[in-house]
């Protein structure tokens, strides 16, 4: 599977000769083209998604999404006592059995979950739940207990423990800012709001035509000027050195290597994006314009292991009815559109897409038509090749943790089921300790 | 017992003089280097720590003051329960809660590039990382200021003095739950970060410790009124406690005397002011240094800092340029080095943002980790599109772009009202570019290599960016020139300092 000397150095030597400029190869890559044969079979490090590998979308929901009225327990009094403007009518409820069922705007999830392509994992948390966003948001990025804050996020972790040498694009973030699940002690991962934006911006932009300033610029950073980039073999960082990460060199070198991945990873991402075209008819909405350019970079054959996406909005402390309705309606055909297109792609099987929140929110309504911060919610997993079906306990709505919903499942038993049966990754060394798995893959 | 050794006279240059003011300060025009070698080691390092916090130099920003964020939010609460109108006094509290820390990183950065003192300012950076307290929970910008002003107060002065001051500080007993501290309950959260993070390190101390350490600092509060501190004596727990090897009635000033005195403070100390000065990874010979200083001088951070800059191993050949420039000294000493404005207060912050790290906001109480950590793909594409607003402008944007919320080309969302905020003027280059030279391509790139990097470039950049004039001739116009800069800024030699 790992691609020879001849084919590694063949593709750089067109790559960055390809510019009319005399140069010798930096000293750190010659070095490492003999290292590559010798390429030691390191137990955690993995090649990069390829054309088989699993595929992990990460989707926030941020702002405390209200678990209760997303999978609703209609048959209980007690949810409609405790919420009589917020409590949806059960006969709108998209029921999966007596006594839960999907909140109505959520069709095509039911329809998803009939055909057995559904996790839900009900009454989700950990212990001595925190009700700030803030620092609620960065346990769930961390997988770290409560009380003892950790820098590095869990999918970092990952990275570090199990992607060393993998290619820069093996997380891609689609925002902002890189979320703190990323955050590793040998930063990698992408991230950018559109593909065309991920890129070197040349003082005059040409339209169209490289400038001279950019062809230039691609000679000081180390690749090719005006060639397609052509992805390594086996999507594996150009200039690995076997387990070794980057952390390893000189700061210069450093510098360097990043320097070539991100012009590497800008040329892959941005030929995706003008090459590929999604056949379904996504909503409007960022929501599905980020589930759109995920679904273009599988399709495409980006080499990543993790996406990672957000859907913004969830923190309805007044007049929730309606704002939680849009944000339902909104998952919903974000997320339908999303797998429709995996499917005909036929990259359905490949991929798991996980749910998570910072928080759920309380079960009694406030004075504003709203729910204020609360504790356990439910995590949706969906996917092709995932074991459908209802996990965990739904939570009593009366036996209450300061008037919030008690969990049953640590997160972590999610994530790490995630890691151990869905990426191949040991579990225990990315969140330092096991926990109970989920009979969700 | 070993010591930092002085630099001879003899072997200050102008690499030595570059190096002082890139760690010392946040870099230096060719004109500043040049000043400062003139001056000699003992003349440039002396006027670099004999620098005080004038206060008047930049004034503080007119909100700082005394207010009660909190009773203000108390009323709100209460309008809402029964539902009175609160909005003009939500307006108010988004006001402090919001628009002031803007102004509140604008006016450090301003203090940082503009100021008298710049080692003082690095040397509050470096205890406002030590002493990581975020905003996202104080919730109060003035109680950030207050503490950035006791950091710069003591920047210079007494360790154990700065650790006591930092326990009475408001944001750091809200950021580390102190003023809930009960004789009841007393709250370990200080206590544990007070050994972990601030003094000794970690191995360093055993559960009991933690502890009897945080009985020791029951009765800490802020009084709301005044918005500073207070002794609660009921709620301080004076009874006798057996911490690390003594035992007594041991207050907290006790508890941090007895700290700061322990041979792991010394070295946990001293590895952290090599990593943010020289390098990312010190021997353990060099730290063994440090802390002897450290030590020899009873932690007065004066003489320290003097015994540092003035060293042969501070000015060692491995040292030199090979140190990524924080965000935030990235931001300062660009502009400093362009003779140009900083970016303004929305945009500086969304620039902290991108690139990980936000003056007031640390991601935890661990600081930042600086080093290689700054760099990843995105951010370094960041640091160079980044170069590219600041040379050229608000040029990125096509004309005429949309006014409504979008998340723009430079990741900020923009508002109409925020324009006015991303508007830039493209910098006067003919300072960095004069005219006399725009003929003589080597002898420009040559003039501007020296400024921006501080070393001559390589043969291969030089070559590089004299292609790049070549290419556009006989277009000598200033648009040229700065793309020019902007090339030589897109580069991983400009990230170092």
């Amino acid at each position: 599977m790992k691609p020879t000397l001849q084919t590694r150095r063949k593709f750089l030597r067109t790559s960055m000769l390809g510019a009319a400029a005399t140069w010798t190869l930096p000293v750190f890559l010659e070095k490492t083209f003999f290292a590559l044969d010798a390429l030691a079979a390191d137990a955690f490090t993995q090649t990069v998604t390829g054309k088989d590998g699993t595929i992990l979308v990460v989707l926030q929901m941020a702002g405390g999404n209200d678990g209760l009225n997303m999978i609703v327990p209609f048959a209980d009094d007690a949810y409609h006592r405790a919420r009589p403007r917020l409590s949806l009518p059960a006969d709108q409820i998209l029921k999966i059995d007596n006594y839960v069922g999907l909140n109505p705007k959520l069709a095509g999830l039911k329809s998803l979950y009939d055909e057995g392509h559904v996790a839900i994992v009900q009454g989700v948390g950990y212990p001595n739940p925190n009700r700030s966003h803030f620092r609620s948001t960065e346990i769930w990025q961390t997988a770290s207990d409560a009380d003892r804050p950790l820098s590095d996020g869990w999918i970092g972790r990952y990275f570090d423990n199990c992607c060393a040498g993998a290619d820069p694009t093996v997380g891609v973030a689609i925002g902002e800012e890189t979320p703190q699940a990323f955050a590793a002690k040998n930063p990698t991962g992408v991230t950018f709001s559109r593909p065309e934006q991920f890129r070197f911006r040349p003082s005059e932009p040409d339209g169209g035509r490289m400038s001279a300033e950019e062809m230039l610029f691609r000679q000081l950073n180390e690749t090719a000027s005006g060639e397609e980039a052509v992805a390594a073999p086996d999507g594996a960082s150009v200039g690995a050195i076997n387990g070794k990460t980057k952390s390893d060199l000189s700061t210069l070198d450093f510098l360097q290597r990043t320097a070539l991945d991100a012009q590497l990873s800008s040329d892959k991402i941005l030929a995706i994006a003008r090459k590929s075209k999604s056949t379904v008819t996504y909503p409007q909405g960022q929501l599905a314009a980020s589930l759109n350019i995920i679904a273009r970079m599988i399709g495409g054959g980006l080499p990543t292991r993790v996406y990672y996406a957000s859907q913004g909005g969830f923190d309805t402390h007044a007049g929730q009815i309606n704002a939680h309705q849009r944000l339902m309606t909104e998952f919903n055909d974000a997320v339908a559109a999303f797998v429709s297109d995996l499917k005909q792609q036929g990259n359905f099987q490949r991929v798991l897409l996980m749910t998570f929140s910072e928080f759920g929110r309380r079960v009694q309504e406030n004075a504003n038509g709203g729910t204020d911060h609360g504790a356990a919610a439910p995590m949706f997993v969906l996917g092709g090749a995932i074991k459908p079906g209802l996990f965990g306990k739904c939570p009593s709505l009366t036996d209450l943790d300061h008037g919030d919903l008690k969990f049953n499942t640590d997160f972590r038993g999610v994530y790490g089921t995630v890691l151990d049966r869905w990426l191949k990754a040991p579990s225990q060394t990315v969140l330092g300790r096991k926990f109970p798995a989920l009979a969700i893959i | 017992m070993n010591m930092l050794t002085p630099l001879p006279a003899a072997k200050w240059n102008e690499a030595t003089a570059t190096h002082l003011l890139n760690r010392a300060a946040f870099g230096g025009t060719p004109a500043e280097i040049e000043a400062t070698r003139k001056k000699g080691l003992a003349t440039a390092v002396g006027e670099l720590i004999d620098q005080r916090a004038k206060s008047a130099d930049i004034p503080a920003p007119t909100w700082a003051h005394p207010r009660n964020i909190q009773s203000t939010r108390m009323e709100i609460k209460a309008a809402k329960e029964r539902g009175g109108n609160f909005q003009q006094k939500e307006r108010q509290v988004r006001m402090m809660e919001g628009e002031d820390i803007v102004d509140l990183r604008r006016w450090w950065l301003e203090r940082m590039a503009k100021g008298p003192a710049p080692l003082l300012e690095k040397m509050t950076l470096f205890w406002h990382g030590h002493f990581a307290t975020s905003v996202q929970k104080v919730r109060d910008a003035y109680w950030m200021w207050l503490q950035n002003d006791t950091l710069r107060q003591n920047a210079f002065g007494n360790f154990a003095t700065l650790v006591k001051k930092m326990s009475r500080d408001p944001a750091m007993m809200i950021y580390l739950d102190l003023q809930q501290s009960r004789k009841e309950h007393p709250n370990e959260n200080w206590a544990r970060e007070l050994m972990e993070l601030f003094t000794v390190g970690i191995g360093n101390y055993s559960e009991q410790d933690i502890r009897e350490s945080a009985r020791a600092f029951t009765g800490y509060r802020i009084d709301m009124t005044t918005q500073q501190f207070r002794f609660a004596p009921f709620q301080q727990d004076r009874g006798p406690k057996n911490f690390m090897d003594h035992s007594g009635p041991l207050n907290g000033d006790d508890i941090i005397d007895l700290l700061v005195k322990k041979p792991a403070c010394a070295q946990f100390i001293g590895r952290k002011l090599w990593r943010f000065f020289v390098e990312d990874e010190p021997s353990n010979a060099i730290v063994d240094l440090v802390a002897a200083s450290l030590q020899a001088h009873n932690f007065e951070m004066r003489p320290v800092l003097r015994e540092i800059l003035s060293s042969t191993q501070f000015y060692s050949e491995r040292a030199m340029r090979t140190q990524i420039k924080s965000p935030v000294q990235y931001i300062v000493q660009t502009v400093k080095l362009l003779d140009a404005p900083l970016p303004s207060p929305v945009v500086a912050q969304n620039a902290m943002r991108q690139m990980g790290q936000i003056l007031f906001a640390p991601p935890n109480v661990k600081g930042w980790d600086g080093g290689k950590t700054w760099i990843s793909t995105s951010t370094l594409l960041f640091r160079y599109n980044f170069a590219n607003y600041l040379i050229n402008g608000d040029a990125i944007l096509p004309p005429g772009a949309p006014q409504r919320r979008q998340g723009g080309d430079l990741g900020f969302i923009r508002p109409a009202q925020l324009a006015e905020q991303i508007r830039r003027e493209p910098i006067d280059v003919s300072k960095l570019a004069p005219t006399e030279l725009r003929d003589k391509p080597r002898e420009l790139v040559d003039r501007l290599s020296a400024r921006l990097f501080q070393s001559p470039a390589s043969k291969k950049e030089t070559e590089t960016f004299v292609q790049y004039l070549e290419a556009r001739k006989p277009d000598m116009s200033d648009q040229t020139m700065r793309g020019l800069v902007h090339l030589m800024m897109s580069t991983p030699q400009f990230q170092l300092a």
